[in-house]
C-alpha cells in the first residue's frame, strides 16, 4: 500500500523566537519588544503539558514533538513508509488571533521561508501547505505568487477569520491559488471561539476542550456550503479545497440538504446550475483523520460510500498530535480499491505527486 | 373526455380556478388570455400546486451575483416547496427534477371553458 499523509504538523520551537532568522532586523526589533509567542486557546487539551502534541513524539535532542525534521523522518515517514507528507503549521494558523495585519503577513512569509529552508530542503518527501495571513488577501495573493510555483509547495493553508469562505473578501487568494494550481487547505487553527478575530462557533462559546473539539465540523460545513452557493467554483472552476481534520460523517447530510434546498430555492442562486453536491464532489476533499467511529463497523464503509470517499478522501495521520491515526491501525477493513484511492491516489492526483520522491 | 368547467370570466388572471372533474382536482389558469390546465397535485409531495403563484423566475446564469429574470407568466411555483413548473408542459424547470406536473388540453367554445381530462 502506497501512502501519502495529507496532514502532518511541523513545529517551530520558540514560536516567533524561532522565526527570528527569517525576519528583517526591523521586524526582529518589533517582536523583541513584545511577547514573542502566538497565543493559545485558553481551553487546553487535558493531556500531558496541556498540548495537542504527543509526548512520545519528542525528539531525542529536545524541543517539541514535530520540531525536528530528521526525527520525524525516522519516527513517522520511515516507520510507516510514507511517500509524501503534506505539512501545515498550526502555529501559522494562530496568526488569525493577531489584530495587526502587518505582523500577520510578515510572520506568514517568515513561516513559509522557515519551512522551505528547514524542512523542504531536508527531504523531498516533505511537501508544504504554505501559509497566508488572510488579514490582507491581496498580500496573501502576492505571497502565493512569490513561492507557489516551487516544487515543494502543494497547497495554500488559509487560517480562517470570522468570514465565511464564499465571501468575496477571499477571492484574491482563490484567484492566485487557482492560477498556481494549488488547492486551498483549511484546518482547525485551535483558536476557534477563543479570539474575536477567529472563526466563531455556532450558537455560542464552548466551555471545555472536549466541547470545542467536538464542534470543529461546524466550521467546514458552513465554509463549504458558503463557497458552493456563493458560486466560488463557478468563478474559479479550477479551484480545489481540502477540509483537513474536520471529520466527514456530516458531509453526506450537508450534500443532501444543499441539494434539497437547491431544488426549492435555486432561483436565489441561479449561477448554481446543477445539484450543489456535484460541485462539492468535484472540488472538495476531506482528510481521513480522525477516523470516525460509528456504532457498528459496517456503518463506516457506508458513510465512506455516501461521501464518495473514492474521490474525496485523503488519508492523513495528524502526526504528531494526540489523535494520530496510523496506517497500520486505521481503515484496515476497507475494500482494496477504495483504500488505494484514499491512501494514495486521491492525494497524488490532487497534489501532482504521482512520482515517488527521491529519498 | 371533454368537460365543461365554467364560464371563462370565472377564471381570475394568474390565479387558478380550481374545479372538480370526476373527483379529480384541476387548476385552470388564464395568463394574458391564454388558458392552461394542470393537475392540482404536485408531483413532488402532493401539495395543491394550483394554489401556487404564476410568474417568471431567475434564469440560470454563468455569472455569480448577477440576476436575470425571465419566463414571465410561464412558471407555476408550488405553494409548498417552491418547485417551479412550466405552466404549459408541466416540466420541472432547469433539471431540478425529472418529475412532471400533469397538464390537460383546455380551450374555450363560446364563453365556456372545456378541459380534456
Amino acid at each position: 500500500m502506497r501512502i501519502i499523509d495529507s496532514d502532518v504538523h511541523p513545529w517551530i520551537n520558540g514560536d516567533i523566537e524561532g522565526l527570528m532568522p527569517y525576519l528583517s532586523t526591523a521586524w526582529q526589533r518589533r517582536f523583541e519588544g513584545k511577547r514573542s509567542t502566538l497565543p493559545d486557546h485558553p481551553l487546553r487539551p487535558p493531556l500531558a503539558g496541556a498540548t495537542s502534541i504527543r509526548r512520545d513524539a519528542t525528539p531525542p535532542g529536545g524541543g517539541a514533538g514535530g520540531s525536528d525534521p530528521e526525527f520525524m523522518k525516522e519516527d513517522h515517514l520511515d516507520r510507516y513508509k510514507i511517500e509524501y507528507a503534506v505539512l501545515s503549521s498550526i502555529q501559522a494558523g494562530k496568526l488569525v488571533t493577531l489584530p495587526n495585519t502587518d505582523e500577520a503577513v510578515t510572520l506568514a512569509r517568515a513561516f513559509n521561508d522557515y519551512f522551505r529552508e528547514e524542512w523542504l530542503a531536508v527531504d523531498s518527501r516533505y511537501r508544504l501547505a504554505m501559509s497566508v495571513a488572510p488579514h490582507d488577501p491581496f498580500v496573501a495573493a502576492e505571497e502565493i505568487r512569490r513561492i507557489g510555483d516551487e516544487e515543494g509547495i502543494v497547497a495554500v493553508f488559509v487560517p480562517l477569520l470570522n468570514i465565511l469562505m464564499g465571501n468575496r473578501y477571499y477571492y484574491p487568494i482563490y484567484e492566485a491559488a487557482e492560477e498556481r494550481g494549488l488547492p486551498i487547505l483549511i484546518h482547525p487553527t485551535g483558536t476557534e471561539g477563543g479570539f474575536q478575530t477567529s472563526v466563531a462557533f455556532a450558537g455560542g462559546i464552548p466551555s471545555t476542550y472536549i466541547e470545542r473539539h467536538t464542534v470543529f465540523p461546524e466550521i467546514a460545513m458552513a465554509s463549504i456550503t458558503s463557497m458552493v452557493l456563493e458560486g466560488v467554483f463557478v468563478r474559479f472552476p479550477g479551484l480545489k479545497v481540502v477540509a483537513a481534520e474536520f471529520g466527514y460523517s456530516w458531509a453526506p447530510h450537508m450534500l443532501w440538504r444543499m441539494d434539497q434546498n437547491w431544488r426549492e430555492f435555486r432561483r436565489e442562486v441561479p449561477w448554481i446550475k446543477y445539484e450543489p453536491s456535484k460541485y462539492v464532489l468535484e472540488h472538495v476533499k476531506f482528510t481521513s483523520q480522525p477516523a470516525e467511529e460509528p456504532e457498528k463497523n459496517e456503518y463506516l464503509l457506508q458513510i465512506l460510500e455516501m461521501v464518495h470517499a473514492d474521490r474525496t478522501m485523503l488519508f492523513s495521520t495528524d502526526y504528531p498530535h494526540w489523535d494520530t491515526d496510523t496506517p497500520e491501525t486505521a481503515y484496515r477493513r476497507l475494500p482494496e480499491p477504495m483504500k488505494q484511492r484514499i491512501f494514495y491516489d486521491n492525494a497524488a492526483e490532487l497534489y501532482g505527486l504521482e512520482t515517488p520522491a527521491q529519498v | 373526455m371533454e368537460h365543461c368547467v365554467g364560464h371563462v370570466d370565472e377564471i381570475p388572471e394568474r390565479d387558478a380556478l380550481i374545479v372538480d372533474v370526476n373527483g379529480r382536482s384541476i387548476g385552470i389558469f388564464k395568463v394574458d388570455n391564454r388558458l392552461y390546465a394542470v393537475n392540482n397535485i404536485c408531483p413532488h409531495k402532493a401539495a395543491p400546486v394550483a394554489r401556487g403563484t404564476v410568474g417568471g423566475t431567475m434564469l440560470p446564469t454563468s455569472k455569480p451575483g448577477e440576476l436575470e429574470y425571465g419566463l414571465e407568466g410561464q412558471v407555476l411555483k408550488c405553494p409548498w416547496h417552491g418547485w417551479e413548473f412550466n405552466l404549459e408542459t408541466g416540466e420541472c424547470l432547469f433539471g431540478v427534477s425529472g418529475r412532471r406536473l400533469k397538464t390537460y388540453p383546455v380551450g374555450v367554445r363560446g364563453d365556456q371553458v372545456y378541459v380534456e381530462a
